[in-house]
Parts: structure tokens; sequence; C-alpha cells
């Protein structure tokens, strides 16, 4: 072979050997393989079979931190981290210009919509959850923000997050 | 070299062929020396990785820079006397950079270590072909003795860091540099008796623009594939500097295999484009990694070793191969392969910086989702969110080692499958953002890689 083709071959090779590492990572899936995006909160989530208080409440919180990020026009993961102390509370606030209150009202209608998602899976029944919806629409936005102040222990115990609905959902638990 | 185009030698000395390679190599060994140890320097002097990355850049800038106007030097003032005294600074450079404390001395202490290198390297090219025979030959072992010190440079940092510390690797390199200069002293003592034809002097042919250019652009490619690699291996994938300087030193035994190539093409231009579509090649595979394992890196390594060998030897051929004088053609070659290098890092350092921070919270966020939807017990999952976010603190922001937030493990079986579930989906997630982050950059090196096919293509019709 002359030396002019095998510059051509070797650049051919270059070419193939190139294309072909490309293909088989993009085919492997290397295009994609970033952190999971997260999910639109304000779309339903169905709560599976919750056993025991534990759970429903785990489910329960959930709910409400998705209505909540839903009103708020955030993720709910980004929610959650804000909740975990006072100090990512304050950043999250000034990142999203939100106030207090506005965060107070979205946590009222997260609690409300977990009280829906509960009733729809099936944990809460239709009389139980009229007066946990009463309940929750009349809690003063400060006792609210009380609640807020507890977030970092709300999975501990059911009776951390539901509070005078506590009793009602023990009661009328499937 | 002969004696009317440029200094005057009545009886010529000559320092042993090995000794000029040892200082050939060492000096460009520095252009990468530092890659595993900055992981190291950025934690040792608390600095951002934007800050330590001029630990590279300001050496490359200043090698840039330098590199022509010391080969001037070298010529004027002897390529002997410029060629100890160059290892001299650079010695005590060496010296400086392994004492300091901060990293602005260090930064400082590189750039003179760059100038005593640059003088030294130049000097060097001039005092080879009276040592080794033949012109073609000096710039062969030149250009070899460079790319092995360049491709030994990081797997050699890396051990020194893990084993002893990384100022080791400055003050290793001073006695190396005080042995090479040695057989040296003797030519410039020789020189300091003879005098310089001034008028030789002048005569300096014009580089070879379109080599240098196209070398500048693969060397940024280049040193982006090393630089990047290393950092997602570090501080991405958590791997010990050795276990980096391992994984890493498949790009120089790929180079030594591509060097095998050579004289099986004798086309320059054909080899140079091969070796630039490799390049390309490679590292458009680290940009599209498929998963965070250190075996899918070895692929694209080797298409980016073969390559760097391919491109370098037949673009630093081009650029010097008939062309006199030499130190100051080789000038240009190191000028145009460390402003590449310079260039490249400045370029990429704010994407992939950028890239990390968004990658961070992306990778928090998702590994939020995952442990709100994992099955473990709620009480077990708020002590382990606790511990996480501890871990994430106490890193300042790199990416977690997160094992220990999972000690000790539940003991009901259950409990702990759901707990080690959890454990592998948020690796997981913490793998996607630190691999995901450095994607851009490597496709950004990529398309460097790609554009040095522009010159490499015009330089057929335009020989400069």
């Amino acid at each position: 072979m002359s030396g002019e083709r095998r510059g051509h071959a070797l650049v051919g090779i270059a070419v193939v050997a190139s294309l072909v590492l490309v293909g088989v990572y993009l085919a492997a899936g290397g295009a994609s393989y970033a952190p999971a995006k997260t999910a639109d909160p304000c779309k339903h989530r169905p709560w599976g079979n919750p056993e025991g208080l534990e759970q429903i409440a785990q489910q329960f919180t959930l709910s409400a931190l998705n209505g909540a990020a839903c009103q708020l026009g955030v993720s709910r993961e980004e929610l959650a981290q804000a909740l975990a102390s006072d100090e990512a509370r304050e950043k999250f606030a000034d990142r999203y210009d939100i106030s207090e209150e506005e965060i107070a009202k979205a946590v009222r209608a997260g609690l409300l919509r977990a009280v829906n998602d509960a009733e729809k899976a099936g944990a809460l029944s239709p009389l139980v959850a009229g007066p946990i919806r009463d309940t929750i629409r009349s809690v003063p936005l400060d006792e609210v923000f009380q609640l807020l102040e507890s977030a970092r222990s709300l999975l501990n115990s059911a009776e951390g997050f539901l509070g005078p609905a506590q009793d009602f959902l023990e009661e009328f638990l499937p | 070299m002969s004696e009317a185009e440029g200094f005057a030698v009545s009886e010529p000395r000559r320092p042993g062929m090995t000794a000029l390679a040892v200082a050939v190599g060492l000096v460009l060994a520095d252009s990468s020396v530092v890659v595993l140890a900055l992981p190291e320097i950025y934690r040792d002097l608390d600095t951002s990785v934007a800050g330590v990355t001029w630990v590279l850049v300001s050496f490359n800038i200043v090698m840039a820079c330098a590199a022509v106007p010391a080969a001037h030097l070298a010529r004027r003032a002897g390529p002997g006397r410029a060629a100890a005294i160059g290892l001299a600074v650079f010695a005590g450079a060496c010296l400086a950079c392994g004492a300091s404390s901060e990293l602005s001395t260090l930064i400082a202490a590189r750039c003179i270590q760059a100038l005593g290198g640059a003088t030294a390297v130049t000097a060097v090219l001039e005092l080879l072909p009276a040592t080794v025979g033949s012109e073609r030959r000096a710039v062969s072992i030149w250009a070899i003795a460079g790319a092995t010190g360049a491709a030994l440079g990081p797997a050699v940092g890396g051990l020194l860091t893990e084993l002893v510390s990384w100022q080791s690797i400055f003050l290793l390199q001073v006695p190396v540099a005080i042995l090479a200069g040695i057989p040296i002293l003797a030519v410039a003592r020789h020189e300091a008796a003879t005098g310089v034809i001034e008028s030789e002097l002048r005569k300096t042919g014009r580089p070879h623009v379109l080599a240098n250019i196209a070398l500048a652009m693969i060397s940024a490619a280049i040193a982006a594939a090393l630089f990047l690699l290393v950092l997602l291996l570090i501080e991405g994938w958590r791997l010990t500097p050795i276990g980096a300087a391992i994984v890493v030193s498949v790009m120089p035994l790929a180079a030594l295999l591509g060097s095998r190539l050579e004289p099986a093409v004798p086309s320059s231009r054909a080899r140079a484009a091969a070796g630039a579509i490799l390049v390309a090649g490679g590292l458009g595979g680290l940009a599209l990694l498929p998963k965070a394992e250190v075996v899918l890196t070895i692929p694209p390594q080797i298409l980016v070793g073969i390559g760097l060998a391919l491109v370098l030897s037949a673009l630093t051929e081009t650029a010097l191969l008939g062309r006199a004088p030499q130190a100051i053609h080789g000038g240009w070659t190191i000028s145009a392969r460390h402003a590449g290098v310079a260039i490249g890092l400045l370029i990429l350092t704010p994407v992939f910086t950028s890239d990390i921070a968004t990658q961070r919270e992306d990778a928090i966020d998702a590994a939020t989702a995952v442990v709100l939807d994992s099955k473990v017990a709620p009480v077990e999952k708020i002590a382990l969110a606790q511990r996480i976010e501890d871990r994430l603190a106490e890193e300042k922001g790199k990416v977690p080692t997160i094992g220990p937030a999972f000690e000790p493990l539940p003991e009901d079986p259950e409990e702990r499958a759901a707990v080690l579930q959890l454990k592998s989906d948020l690796q997981d997630q913490l793998d996607r953002g630190a691999t995901h982050a450095f994607s851009p950059s490597f496709g950004i090196a990529a398309l460097l890689g790609l554009l040095a096919l522009v010159p490499i293509g015009f330089a057929r019709k335009l020989d400069l």
C-alpha cells in the first residue's frame, strides 16, 4: 500500500473508531445520564397501600408537601429542603421572593390536598375528612408557622403534623 | 546547528543526550504534573476550583509568552548558558513552590518556574543537534522527551501526592534539575569564552503559522481531557490520587502505541488529521459516559492517547523541520502548545464550575426525591436525612461520600434492605450529577479537537 493510501486508511480508521465509540455510548444512554428530573408537584400521585398509622402519616406529609409546592410553583424537593431549617427557609423565601405568610398559606393548601388524597385513597372516610378540612381551614396562619417550626419532626410521629386530626384518624383508620 | 547560523562555538563541549532529554521532560512535565495534586492543593490551601486552576493556567500562560523571547535569549547568550541559568531558575522556583503555604505564593512561584523552564527547553533544542548528530533526530528526541514528560507527569504527581504530599512533587524536581544542569554547565563555561555573530542572529525564518495554530487547538483539547478527567475521577467519583493516576495512565500507554504507527504513515498531514479526529472522538466519548464507571473511561482514553501521539508529533515535525534556527521555532511550538493549554483551561473552567453548581442542585433535588419516596421507615428516614445533610455540610459543597451516613445499618432485615436500596439510589443520583456536570466541558473540548482539522486541512495548500 502506498504512503498516501496508508494515510487515507489511517484517517478512515480514526473516523470509524470515533463514530463507533460515540454511537455505542449514545446507545447505552450517555445523553440522558443525568440526575432524575423532579416530578410536577401539581400532578396527582397515587398513595399506594399504606399500612398502619406511620405509613399513612408519611403519605399524608408527602401529599401536603406536593400541595404546598404546587401552590408556590416550586418542586416538592426544594420545599422539603427549605423546611429542613430556619436558615434554609429564609434562603428559600429570599430566592423566590416569597413571604412567610405565603409559605404558611401554601402549607395550609398542602394539608387540604393531603386530606383530599387520603380520602381518595380510602385512608380517610368522608365523615372524617370534612371535619379535618374545617379544622385546617380554621387554623390561624401563625399556628401554621408553628407547624413549620416543628417541620423537622413532622415525620417523627403522626401526632406531629396531624395535630387535631390525630384522634379522628386513629378512630377511623381502615 | 552550524557555527555560522548562530552561536559561535570553537570546540563544542557536548552534554549527554540523557541530561538534555531529562531537562526537557522535567520542564514539560510541569504543565501536567500537578493535575492530580490539584484536588489536594484545593483542600490544603482552602481555595476554589477556579482559583486552583490558576496553578496550571499561570504556568502555561508564562510558558506561552516566554518561550519565543527565551529562545532569542538562548541564541544571544549562548544555549549552554541559557539552559544552565534556565534550569537554575527552574530549580529555585520548584523549591519556592514546595514551600508555598498560600495560593498566591504558589502561583507566583509557578510563573518563575515557567520562565526558567521556557529558557531551558528552547536552549536545549539548540544544543541537541550537536549532541545527537542530526537535526531530524534532535527534533524527534526533543518532541518525544517533552511528550513523555507531559504524559508521565500526572501519574508521577498522583503517586507523590498520595504517598508523600503535593509539595513533594516540586521538591523532588530540585535535585533532578540540578543533576540535568551539571553537564550543561560545561558548555556554558565554554561559551563564556566565545562571542556571538550578531548578523547571523537576525536570520530567523517565519514560524509555520497553521501548524502552530493546530498545535494550540489540539493542546487545549488534550489539556481539557486530562484536567477534566482527573477532576471527575477524584472529585466526582471519589477515587484516590493513586487510583486516578492508574486510570489516567491509560492515555500515555495508548500514546506509546500511537507513536508506533508513525513510521507506517509518512504523511504528517494524514497523521495530524487522524490524531485530531481520534482526540475529538475520545473526548466525545467522555462527554457521553453512560455510567459512572472507571472502565468506561478506558476506550475514550485509548482514542485520545493514540490521537495525541499522532497529532503532536506530526504537527511539531511540520513546524520545525527545515526551519532555522531550531530554538526559535521550537519556542513557537512550545508557545502554541502552552497557549492552547491555558486557553482551553480558561474557556472550560467557568463552564464546568457553573455546571458543577447546577448539577449539584439537581443531584440534591433528585436525592431528596429518593429519600422522600424511599420505603425506609419515617423515623429512620429523618435520622438518615439529617446525617446526609451533615455529610453535605462537612464536604463543603463537594460530592459527599455518603457511606458513613448509613452506618450503623438497621438490624431488621426488611428495614436493612430498604436502607441499602436508598443508599444505592442516592449514590446513583450523586454519580449522575457529578458525571453529567463534566459532559458539556468534554463536549467543548471535543469541538476544539475537531476545529484543529481546519488549519490541518489548509496546511496542504498553504505552507506559511
